[in-house]
């Protein structure tokens, strides 16, 4: 069984799909949504984020971003912030129209399904399930739903609201979260397949500290990371001594130390020491949020392990340290190795352990006939998630170990689809989840060829308004950022495809091509999506019409262009002027999406079109035979085309002809103009525009 | 291949000036690759016609379709609903293909939209250039490979004539006179000698003087 059209994300395409959409654990569509910010089309940009993610804002915020990883942008400089756009798309969203799709028309089922934690996983599975008509109870042992989200997460990475604005999407969803539930404590598995629950799916992540079997554990003054995070998180007073010393080198132990330099008041000042095995460049945190702790005042101590902890009077003194060589073996398993005889001591007086999470398995008993793995985690069906009991599934990090929210979100989903085949009474075994295919890198003629554009750098609050405080410290863009964000992605398969049949193998895609993509192959033309950069330079020439953008086709152009006419007035004192906008261009000068558009008057309509160069005759056409009274095309000078100036001169020759028409059919070739505009004077479209309908004026309406 | 271009929209006007609803039917072949008669370019005429007309004042409707090679019954076969719905088709195929729909359709009138202009090679990007006149009797293989029927403006075969200036034509000064490139040809391949040889007159009966063309090949007969 395939369930590709209704499960977002989940869906195995038969094309190559880029590798951010591949290596998105939700499979977001990346490229669509950073294309609509590109676009300008930010609530567009929204909705395609939002389809696979009903936890959009955490994620716009704290997403561990698999895909930037992948990004084929990172292959000519640095990846597109396809994270950072996420959050602008969903600060921009307006909230009024609702967090995601109404909740789609099923029929309500009986089957009742509890869930256990609600966290990523287990909040994820229960929009899911009660989108299909389940109705969905999740079991949260904390005072409030989110898991490591609330309590584990620091607040100036992820405001609470933000959370809070996701939770309250999924409760609209009609999910019902009892908090203050813990099971085990409150209630067991049994209770729960008494009250009538004929499917369980276990989501209680890893929210245990991992503890050092190591001298000197049990000294006042030694703390776990996770419980500190949590008592943080919750409010309560935390006991930090004047040098913190975390022992840990992954992103909790960074989030340890980090939140460890905001706690107390000014004049409490203290040294924050991270002591790793890891040597600085194998630390498994991320680089920026390393740079981000030193650039707090975090001193690093890598290559060094943990022997011994010092104590006097019961009360924390110090670390004792052995300096390690290597953290995994030749198999890439963990097992360090130290140097003999090069102890060393680190005074401080608070120790934070943050070394890893485990899962807290207590509740579980042998009568409930789940097994678990050799390193304590819940063993499971990897492709169902199904336990070794019936209509018990787990997953989340109680399956996988410490992740990410997406990882386990994307765990969430899967559960939530085996629980619908269970209940449905088909067959688990047949569950199949498609495979992903992926384009391959750029070739490196074509990294030659894609010119660098810098990634746009993540405004941050100033250092010193950081101190003792959780604000929020990435601020996220402004639309500006956004959009020369945006314009960054290669847009990657998103590009031409050829339909061969209609192919005359003209060469006119070889020859006009930027890039070089296009080759004849088999009597037709053949372009590789690996290579295409989506420009749309040879769909605009193509005299067989053989070739399709995927995205931003030629027909959703004509759309655009009908769609500005919808409401055009029948008698229009003004002359009516359609206005063929370079986006790529227009947005490098920030004003044109912040202010410039909206000083042109309403006699003037533009299009934003991604390059002039995808503009093709008849959609030049098609405006005057709908009644402009004018046409401009504004798009870059030559070399400042996102493309090549190869690119960017294409749309002279078909200005050139559609003149040609009009004069021939009568309406005269002076109502079509073309501009090249520097980026930098984009400001001055209005005054063209004034000059445009004063011109037009003159001439009189449209004869048609 | 086949090079042809549009007819002045005029000219188109008044030919359809009698009609209401057109088909503009276009070819997939030679006149795609030409950008005169493809899917592309029944789009723009359809445009222009479509504003054209109203201009005039008249209500006119137009079809557009493209078949894969206009020439040909079993392509056209394709379209033939639309034939019958339209009053009248204007094609953008070459000669061939008007005759072949006007034949096929005999019921209904086909227009030419294109004027066919010659045997041609796309020598590059936007640009097409004579190159052979299917006299029926090839003679390149006397003529270094450039064909003197086609591309000398007298069609002479015992070139140059007069009025061959720096490599120029007389008629144009952007014409390249044939029997200089023949000359520059044959010098390089080292058979000059090819240039003494007298070429007596050319039997033209082989070709259109002979009246119209036929081949007739009974072994692939069905
Ligand atoms: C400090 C820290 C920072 C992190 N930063 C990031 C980040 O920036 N980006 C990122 O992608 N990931 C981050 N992570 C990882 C991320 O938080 C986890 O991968 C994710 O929360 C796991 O989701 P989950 O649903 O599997 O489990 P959890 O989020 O742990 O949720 C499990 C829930 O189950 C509840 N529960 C447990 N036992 C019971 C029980 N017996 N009965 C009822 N309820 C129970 C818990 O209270 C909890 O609410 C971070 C983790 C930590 C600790
Ligand atoms: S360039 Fe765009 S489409 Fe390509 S991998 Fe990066 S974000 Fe995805
Ligand atoms: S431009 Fe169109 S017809 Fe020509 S080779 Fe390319 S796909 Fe084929
Ligand atoms: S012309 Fe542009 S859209 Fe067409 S194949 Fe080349 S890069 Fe792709």
């Amino acid at each position: 069984m395939n369930r590709d059209e209704n499960t977002p994300g989940i869906s195995p395409m038969e094309e190559m799909s880029p590798p951010c959409q591949v290596a998105c654990p939700l499979h977001t569509d990346v490229r669509g949504y950073v294309a609509a910010i590109a676009r300008g089309d930010f609530e567009a940009a929204y909705a395609i984020a939002r389809e696979p993610n009903p936890l959009i804002y955490v994620c716009s915020h704290v997403c561990a971003h698999p895909c930037e990883e992948e990004c084929r942008r990172g292959q000519v400089d640095e990846p597109v912030a396809i994270a950072a756009l996420k959050r602008f798309a969903a600060e921009r969203h307006d909230l009024s129209l609702g967090h995601g799709p109404p909740k789609p028309n099923v029929e309500p089922k009986e089957q009742k399904v509890a869930i256990i934690g609600a966290g990523p996983a287990g909040l994820t599975a229960a929009y899911d399930l009660a989108r299909m008509g389940y109705p969905v109870t999740v079991f949260e042992a904390l005072p409030e739903p989110g898991g490591m989200l609330r309590v584990g997460l620091p607040k100036y990475r992820l405001p609470r609201e933000i959370i809070d604005v996701d939770i309250k999407g999924i409760l609209e969803a009609d999910v019902e979260i009892k908090t203050n539930v813990c099971i085990g404590r409150d209630m067991t598995l049994s209770d729960l397949k008494e009250q009538g629950y004929e499917a369980i799916f276990i989501a209680i992540g890893a929210q245990q500290s991992r503890a050092l079997r190591i001298e000197g554990m049990d000294l006042d003054g030694v703390l776990l990371g996770v419980d500190f995070l949590r008592d943080v998180n919750q409010g309560r007073a935390v006991k930090l001594g004047r040098r913190v010393l975390v022992i840990g080198g992954g992103n909790v132990a960074v989030d340890v130390a980090r939140s460890a330099v905001r706690q107390g008041r000014p004049g409490s000042e203290k040294e924050v020491h991270m002591i790793c095995l890891e040597s600085r460049e194998e630390m498994p945190a991320h680089e920026w949020e390393i740079i981000e702790a030193q650039r707090e005042g975090i001193i690093l101590h890598p290559s060094l392990g943990p022997k011994r902890i010092l104590g006097r009077d019961g009360k924390v003194v110090g670390l004792e340290t052995i300096v390690c060589s290597s953290v995994f073996d030749s198999e890439g398993r963990f097992n360090p190795t130290f140097v003999p005889d090069s102890e060393s001591v680190i005074e401080g007086d608070t120790i934070i352990l943050a070394i890893g999470q485990a899962s807290d398995l207590s509740f579980l008993r042998p009568e409930d006939g789940i097994e678990l793995t050799r390193r304590r985690t819940i063993k499971v069906d990897p492709q169902t998630l199904a336990t070794t009991a019936p209509g018990i599934f787990a997953g989340g990090e109680v399956t996988t170990g410490p992740g990410s929210v997406v990882g386990s979100m994307a765990l969430g989903r899967r559960a939530a689809i085996s629980i619908d085949t269970y209940l449905r009474g088909e067959d688990l075994t047949g569950l199949q989840f498609g495979e992903w295919r992926e384009l391959d890198d750029l070739p490196p003629k074509t990294v030659e060829r894609i010119k660098p554009l810098a990634r746009e750098p993540m405004p941050m609050l100033p250092l010193e308004e950081r101190a003792f405080n959780y604000e929020e410290v990435e601020l996220g863009y402004t639309l500006a950022m956004a959009m020369r964000a945006a314009h960054r992605c290669l847009t990657c398969g998103g590009g031409a495809y050829v339909d061969t049949g209609k192919c005359a193998a003209c060469l006119t895609c070889v020859r006009v091509c930027p890039y070089d993509v296009p080759i004849i192959k088999e009597g037709a033309a053949f372009i590789d999506p690996t290579e295409c950069q989506a420009c749309g330079v040879c769909a605009s020439e193509c005299p067989a019409k053989a070739i399709t953008m995927k995205l931003y086709s030629e027909d959703q152009l004509y759309q655009e262009i009908d769609a500005l006419f919808a409401d055009a007035p029948a008698e229009n004192p003004e002359p009516l002027i359609v206005g063929f906008c370079c986006l790529y261009c227009a947005y490098a000068a920030d004003e044109w999406a912040e202010s410039v558009r909206a000083q042109l008057p309403p006699n003037v309509r533009t299009l934003d079109v991604v390059c002039t160069s995808r503009i093709d005759i008849q959609h030049l056409l098609r405006a005057f035979e709908l009644g402009a009274d004018g046409v401009f095309v504004a798009g870059c000078v030559g070399d400042e085309c996102r493309h090549t100036e190869k690119a960017a001169n294409r749309i002279q020759g078909k200005v050139q002809f559609v003149k040609e028409v009009l004069d021939q059919v009568g309406i005269g070739s002076e109502r079509l103009s073309l501009y090249d505009i520097p980026s930098a004077e984009w400001g001055t479209v209005p005054r063209i525009a004034q000059e445009m309908t004063e011109r037009i004026r003159a001439l009189g309406p449209n004869p048609l | 291949m086949i090079i042809a271009e549009q007819k002045p929209l005029d000219e188109i006007k008044s030919m359809i000036a009698d009609y209401q609803k057109v088909l503009i039917l276009g070819c997939g072949t030679c006149v795609t690759i030409c950008f005169a008669g493809g899917e592309k370019e029944v789009g723009i005429l359809a445009s222009a016609l479509r504003m054209a007309t109203r201009l005039d004042g008249q209500d006119k409707e137009f079809i557009e379709a493209t078949v894969q090679r206009q020439c040909e019954y079993e392509f056209n076969e394709e379209v033939a609903d639309l034939v019958k719905e339209a009053d009248v088709v204007l094609s953008l195929a070459c000669g061939i293909g008007v005759q072949t729909m006007n034949e096929q359709f005999p019921e209904k009138l086909t227009l030419p939209g294109l004027n066919t202009k010659f045997l041609g090679q796309p020598t590059e990007q936007g640009v097409w250039d004579e190159r052979c006149l299917a006299c029926g009797d090839c003679v390149l293989y006397k003529t270094g490979g450039i064909c003197p029927i086609a591309r000398c403006s007298k069609s002479l075969l015992n070139g140059p004539c007069g009025g061959s200036q720096n490599g120029k034509c007389e008629i144009n000064p952007e014409v390249d006179c044939a029997w200089q490139l023949i000359y520059d040809r044959l010098k390089a391949l080292g058979k000059l000698d090819l240039m003494m040889e007298v070429k007596s007159p050319k039997d033209w009966s082989a070709s259109h003087a002979g009246g119209p063309g036929k081949i007739v090949r009974e072994d692939l007969r069905l």
